[in-house]
């Protein structure tokens, strides 16, 4: 097998890892869905994994917050590295923002009240300062107008663009995409990729699990293809539309574009 | 299944320009010759019945009712004590009208921030919600030999209304604090009743005891419900093997048997001094026993909460027990309400079961009353079981109304 090395790409990022994966296995029950996973993620790198369904790709970015416990290896974010120690989880979670594929928003709050959540009850901030920063994260992701209504009452588009301020607004160093826009009409697809697109250029690392080559051909420094819980191949998006190596690359790239 | 047939076609319809009521009848209940044939028969039947009951009505010897009226309410509560039932009822009518208008204040400023129009209560509104109340006590009151009970009845209603207006006028602040201001005038309620030389539960009776056996055994059996649940699904197998234990055994044995247990066992196993009273004692069986039911029904509701607002909640870096307190039970609790309450009816129903044990509640006393003197083979049961029954329709009925409409106003935030 030839996978690449993944060390950092330091072209475009700042050349310093803030995500470190060594030999992380993953299990469940008998099934291993993570074999051996090495990888970097440099400072305000964009790192986008595609790859087949049931390939390991939520899983690994699952484990970065340990909403999935590794089984071997070490996942260290920012320095810290995540072990049983319940204080460093909770560390590692205030670090990292992630956005479901399902939204997940939290239906009996309102939108302002879903992102000021976290900051009120993690970061004890005051009342009146996480609402100011909420509407800062609501403009960002352009619908602060919606602050005062219920997620049911929103698009999908719209809950995931709040689901994206959720996440910001507990500051983080990392964002962490789950396939964000799987299950979006397709007409709402762009107004959560055009945010996305702003967060990635305005210098947020971020790891997005997503099929559209087009958001990993605008900002992506790197594509990371995943099957069979294993990285397959490692490249800029140029070098997987043009000359991907690998037969199952080849084989999977011919049925998503 | 012919029956079906005529609302089907009433739904297919619903285009066509308004028609006159004779028109729905003849397409409703006379659109084909067996329906008209059944409409006919049960307009018979029905009218044969309320003619039969309004001359039962018309007939039948209410005296049993009326001399006995104390008795159905507060059993044998001292007679020149009669002051701490009323006061414990005006301190209760408060509580209510305070807690509502908090609510209202606090469902208005939510409206006004959302920028959405506040629909207005209006006293019609208010007397069509709980007529079903309102109908018992104007019954109630008629059996009455005074008039004072019927002023009393009006001052306890305006008390009510004006604290609804007090609470609905409290600032926001102070708001906060409605949950203490209820707790103490629920304990004053309970005081005026027992405190200062009256009459503590033991010696309660009537419907009063089964209204305290009801909101108290709720409000014992909701947390501890609500801990087994949790216990329930603790990651800690011993946590976890207890609660399913106790639940699985409580679920498992008749109410009366916990009552019995209650009266007996609990009697036997305690030294005499630290015995507690016969009313206690069913309370606390009461309590246990209510424990495991609400225990079922929330974890029901933790079902409904899909494992993603756990991981969302994570994600933003929310500690277990906050979780749990504010996306987790939130969620569980609202899909819980038709069940939970459910759960109350029936219990408010079986607190008459204490009656086994020679405790005078409600449905107690209307038996017993057959045996006076002046009733005694008169074969009143029908007056007297018609005027239990009557009591405890309404307060489920009213429950179960105010139920669905919880659930209405709750829907609007759902997914």
């Amino acid at each position: 097998m030839t996978t690449q090395t993944d060390y950092t790409d330091a072209t475009q990022a700042t050349g310093e890892a803030i995500i470190e994966l060594e030999e992380v296995d993953k299990f469940f029950g008998d099934f291993q869905a993570l074999k051996g996973i090495n990888m970097r993620v440099g400072r305000q790198e964009v790192v986008v994994v595609i790859g087949p369904s049931g390939g390991g790709k939520s899983t690994l970015i699952r484990c970065i917050n340990r909403l999935e416990k590794h089984d071997n290896g070490r996942v260290v974010v920012d320095g810290i590295d995540l072990s049983d120690d319940v204080r460093n989880i909770q560390e590692v979670r205030r670090e990292t923002g992630m956005v479901f594929q399902q939204f997940n928003l939290f239906p009996h709050l309102t939108v302002i009240d879903n992102v000021t959540l976290a900051p009120r009850q993690v970061r004890k901030l005051p009342k009146k300062d996480a609402e100011a920063l909420a509407m800062q994260m609501l403009t960002r992701v352009k619908i602060p107008e919606q602050a005062r209504k219920y997620p049911g009452q929103l698009s999908g588009g719209q809950q995931q663009r709040v689901a994206i301020a959720r996440a910001l607004a507990m500051q983080p160093k990392v964002m962490l995409f789950d396939e964000p826009t799987s299950a979006l009409d397709p007409e709402m697809i762009k107004e959560v990729l055009d945010v996305m697109i702003e967060l990635a250029r305005g210098g947020m690392t971020m790891i997005v699990v997503t099929h559209e080559m087009g958001f990993a051909r605008a900002v992506a420094n790197r594509v990371v293809f995943m099957a069979e819980g294993e990285i397959v191949e490692v490249g800029t998006p140029e070098h997987f539309f043009t000359s991907p190596q690998e037969e199952r690359t080849k084989l999977f790239l011919s049925q998503i574009l | 299944m012919s029956v079906e047939t005529p609302v089907f076609e009433e739904l297919t319809v619903e285009v066509e320009p308004a028609r006159g009521p004779m028109d729905w009848v003849r397409k409703n209940l006379f659109n084909t010759w067996y329906n008209a044939v059944l409409t006919l028969a049960i307009a018979a039947a029905l009218m044969l019945a309320l003619l039969a009951l309004a001359r039962w009505l018309v007939g039948a010897d209410f005296e049993i009712i009326r001399v006995n009226l104390r008795l159905f309410m507060i059993g044998g509560f001292p007679a020149d004590q009669l002051w701490r039932p009323w006061a414990s009822t005006y301190l209760i009518a408060t509580m209510v009208g305070v807690v509502a208008g908090s609510l209202a204040a606090g469902a208005r400023d939510r409206a006004s921030e959302a920028g959405v129009p506040l629909i207005g209560t209006t006293f019609g509104q208010i007397v069509l919600r709980f007529w079903p109340i309102i109908a018992l006590v104007v019954i109630i009151l008629a059996f009455t030999t005074t008039i004072t009970p019927a002023l009393l009845t009006i001052g306890a209603a305006a008390a009510g209304l004006g604290s609804y207006y007090l609470g609905r006028a409290l600032p926001r602040t102070v708001r906060r604090w409605t949950w203490l201001i209820a707790l103490i005038l629920l304990v004053g309620a309970y005081l005026a009743l027992a405190g200062f030389g009256g009459v503590g539960w033991e010696s309660w009776g009537g419907l009063q005891l089964n209204l305290f056996l009801t909101v108290a055994g709720i409000m014992f059996a909701f947390p501890l419900g609500l801990l087994l649940a949790m216990g329930r699904r603790s990651s800690l197998p011993v946590i976890r093997t207890i609660s399913v234990g106790y639940i699985e055994f409580v679920r498992g044995v008749p109410l009366i048997t916990l009552l019995l247990a209650g009266a007996f066992a609990l009697g036997f196993i305690l030294p005499r001094d630290l015995r507690p009273g016969l009313v206690t004692r069913m309370l606390i069986a009461i309590t246990l026993f209510e424990a495991a039911y609400i225990a079922e029904v929330v974890r029901g509701g933790f079902q409904a909460v899909p494992a993603g607002q756990v991981e969302a909640a994570q994600a933003v870096g929310l500690a277990p027990l906050k979780t749990m307190r504010l996306i987790v039970l939130p969620q569980a609790l609202r899909a819980t309400i038709p069940a939970m309450v459910g759960q109350f009816i029936s219990l408010f129903k079986d607190t008459t079961l204490v009656a086994i044990l020679g405790v005078t509640e409600l449905l107690d006393a209307t038996f017993i009353v057959n045996s006076q003197p002046d009733f005694l083979g008169k074969g009143l049961f029908v007056v007297t079981l018609g005027f239990a029954g009557l009591v405890f329709w309404v307060g489920s009925y009213t429950m179960s109304r105010e139920s669905r409409r919880l659930e209405r106003r709750l829907g609007v935030g759902e997914r």
